[in-house]
């Protein structure tokens, strides 16, 4: 690899100290105003090169009565500075990442030798030892950030951002990116939603995977307004009409006020006890609950309990000849009695599901196979957004993506057990997109929801999950720990701080840069998926975005002719 | 080049210089000097004056107390006195042939030794010969006025630059000074007092 060439001007100052487990301590030698949290610094070292962050500025004095006392009131201002120069510093703490043993320069007598012993070009790695007192520090340039994160051009890369001080493009790579499950996190307002349609956008793009999106509020799939500067966002079927379809829940539902591709119904024949199990908390139920599930399916089946359930008649008596009131053969007290069930467990049951019973997407016999239609599309390699319409609560989103992620789940696993064993095609990666995933990813729901299943085992099964979320700190820590790439903007709050570092290198030299990223500008991408924790100035979901994208003029409405060539035709 | 005094006494550290009160070119407190020892090779040393010593003898005790003293007296009991009048000055370095060390001397110059001023040019070409070697002899004994000494001594090296040329060397210089000081801020903040009031020129924009 060739030595980098560098005047002396390039270089912001020396190494001093510090130790391979937490970070080390760079001298400054220019103005601490000129470096900020989170640069991306290159430390030079004799035949090594040492990649690292900033995680702390720190004043300092030889003598702290040099900076306790304000010398220029005594001194002229030259003189005064030339005092301050030689005894007031600024020292980075800079958390080592990866160093790369680059050998000395080609042009000089050890390079043959050392040549003819590493034989192969140096590769890239995770940092095993430490830059010798006064190695050199600079600011990483772009052929560096392009060896660590990937050149842009390069196949399988895509620009997530540029870094902070100097605007070099970072890339992900998204075939490594959906290996594992991912997340994206920040506080409320710090730019959640423009990064999930970035790294959508550019999913859908390099057609590395078919996503499934559950958008609870109807953002991604249509043009949304931004709410605080109520500009226009562009929605990925806007650009992506031939790859995406938008499927409304509920027969009639409007999305954004426009007519979705097709509408999902859920059958009362697809819904499962454990299903019920999973709205506890949702829907208060008593500990009671799962063996009155368990009677219901014996009674009436699994694939129509619901339906007989819910017409049974709560509190429904009837008078007998002798005068006595018993309950009426169709009641939940009569079901109860006769399947040896607890009455009042019964019919609580009974009356807390009428939440259910009264959605209006929830049907006897849908009009059409919603949920086979979904899971179509997403093995021919389209993209589908489901959005929730008016139903915005957490019932229905906790129901109606843990019943679909079950039904996908089941038939991926099928798929890749044939693919395993019979050969063929190899299975359709999948990510599935979830927001507010804390509500269906915390500890409590962790055991029930098919999304900790997912997370933990599924890339096995070519699914991984994309969780979106605000509060880390609430989703389960086994499923924290399987993220790969980890995305997030500000957060306040230290337990949410805490979760998204978990089980990363150097994560107490991180914390504090959390807290201070600039909301909406700024995110810090780490974990497996990237070769180095990294501050990202994010870039802007605007019309640069998708020309850079998908080439000029995509702003135009595309034609007939252009979509069916898409499509192959 | 006009001698301005001989040697009295000497050491390795420093030497004591006598000299005629009439003398006009009677070298300045911080003023570099030289004082050549051999000619083959050729071997000088180069002192910092840092006092100046009149000492009084029984005469001048008596005239003092007496009332009425002539002027003409005093002139004589000044130009002709039998006390000289003392330098002391502390060694800073030495030539050898055409190099200049920052060192102790390795032999001390012997009594009656002739010593004469540094011209300009000398005094730039020892200033700038190594990297402030002799700074550290200015600074090491406990009992010298350091921050004059440096003061008046930058002030003629600053002097000597505007007339023979060269730039940048006082700022060097005091930078050197502050590095070797860091750790004694009553001493520096001192000397670097005594430099403000030389008012030297330094640059603002560092």
């Amino acid at each position: 690899m060739a030595q980098s060439n560098h005047d002396q001007t390039a270089y912001i100052g020396y190494v001093v100290g510090g130790n391979l487990k937490d970070t080390l301590s760079v001298r400054l030698t220019v103005p601490p105003q000129q470096i900020q949290e989170g640069g991306f610094v290159v430390i030079e070292s004799d035949d090594w090169q040492f990649y690292g962050l900033v995680t702390d500025l720190q004043l300092g004095a030889t003598d702290a009565r040099f900076a306790d006392e304000q010398s220029e009131n005594r001194l002229p201002a030259g003189l005064a500075k030339l005092l301050h120069g030689q005894t007031l510093f600024t020292n980075l703490q800079v958390l080592p990442a990866l160093m790369l043993e680059r050998g000395p320069n080609p042009h000089s007598l050890r390079y043959p030798a050392w040549r003819a012993a590493h034989p192969e070009d140096p590769t890239i790695r995770p940092v095993k030892t430490i830059p010798s007192h006064h190695a050199p520090a600079r600011l990483a340039e772009a052929g560096d950030v392009a060896a660590i994160f990937g050149k842009p051009d390069e196949e399988g890369n895509f620009i997530i951002g540029t870094t902070r001080e100097q605007n070099h493009p970072i890339c992900i790579n998204l075939k490594k990116f959906i290996q594992r499950s991912s997340g994206i996190f920040g506080a409320t307002g710090t730019g959640k939603s423009f990064l999930t349609r970035i790294i959508l956008a550019g999913l859908i793009q390099a057609d590395q995977a078919s996503i499934l999106l559950f958008d609870m509020h109807n953002e991604y799939g249509f043009d949304d307004t931004a709410s605080d500067t109520n500009e226009k966002v562009t929605g990925l079927w806007t650009k992506f009409r031939a790859k995406v379809r938008v499927v409304g829940l509920g027969r009639a539902t409007m999305i954004r006020n426009k007519q979705p591709d097709f509408n999902l119904e859920l059958a009362e024949s697809d819904i499962m006890p454990e299903d019920i199990e999973m709205l506890t908390q949702e829907l208060n139920l008593r500990e009671t609950t799962p063996a009155t599930l368990e009677a219901l399916v014996h009674s009436f089946g699994r694939d129509h309990w619901f339906h007989r359930f819910m017409n049974l008649r709560h509190g429904a008596v009837i008078e007998t000849a002798d005068g006595k009131v018993v309950p009426a053969p169709d009641s939940v007290a009569a079901w109860a009695a006769s399947s040896g069930v607890n009455i009042a467990a019964a019919e609580g049951l009974h009356s807390k599901l009428s939440r259910l019973y009264n959605r209006s997407y929830i049907v006897e016999r849908p009009a059409a196979d919603g949920l086979g239609a979904i899971i179509q599309s997403l093995e021919n390699g389209q993209h589908v957004i489901l959005s929730f319409g008016q139903f915005e609560s957490d019932l229905d989103y906790l129901l109606v993506t843990n019943l679909l992620t079950r039904r996908i789940r089941a038939k991926w696993e099928e798929r890749t057990n044939r693919y395993r064993s019979e050969g063929g095609n190899e299975p359709r990666p999948l990510v599935i997109a979830i927001e507010e995933a804390h509500k269906l990813l915390n500890r409590e729901m962790a055991a029930q929801t098919a999304f900790s299943a997912i997370a933990r085992e599924m890339r096995k099964y070519f699914v991984t999950l994309l969780i979106i979320d605000q509060r880390p700190s609430q989703i389960y820590d086994e499923v924290m720990s399987q993220l790969g790439t980890r995305i997030s903007g500000w957060l306040g709050d230290d337990a949410d701080i805490q979760a998204v570092l978990a089980g990363l290198a150097g994560k107490d030299a991180l914390r504090g840069m959390l807290a201070r990223l600039q909301p909406k500008e700024e995110v810090l991408l780490l974990g497996w998926g990237v070769p180095m924790p990294i501050l990202v100035r994010s870039r802007r979901y605007d019309q640069a975005f998708w020309d850079e994208l998908l080439g000029k003029g995509n702003s135009k409405s595309r034609n007939e002719g252009d979509i069916l060539k898409e499509l192959g035709f | 080049m006009i001698e301005v005094g001989r040697l009295l006494r000497s050491s390795i550290n420093g030497c004591v210089v006598g000299c005629k009160v009439s003398q006009e070119n009677v070298p300045e407190f911080g003023s570099l000097v030289r004082i050549p020892i051999t000619e083959q090779p050729f071997y000088q040393v180069f002192a910092l004056v840092y006092d100046i010593h009149v000492l009084d003898d029984g005469l001048v005790r008596q005239l003092v107390t007496s009332e009425g003293v002539p002027e003409e007296v005093i002139l004589d009991n000044r130009i002709n006195r039998n006390v000289p009048l003392e330098l002391s000055a502390l060694f800073v370095g030495y030539q050898l042939e055409q190099e200049i060390y920052h060192l102790i001397p390795p032999k001390p110059p012997l009594a009656l030794d002739a010593i004469y001023p540094c011209l300009q040019e000398d005094l730039c070409r020892f200033c700038e010969a190594g990297r402030f070697g002799y700074f550290r002899h200015i600074l090491r004994p406990a009992d010298l006025p350091v921050g004059e000494l440096l003061a008046a001594h930058l002030r003629d090296v600053n002097a000597a630059q505007n007339t023979v040329g060269g730039s940048g060397w006082v700022e060097a210089a005091t930078r050197e000074v502050i590095t070797l000081l860091r750790d004694d801020y009553p001493n520096l903040m001192s000397v670097l007092s005594a430099l403000a009031d030389a008012r030297l020129e330094y640059s603002e924009s560092l």
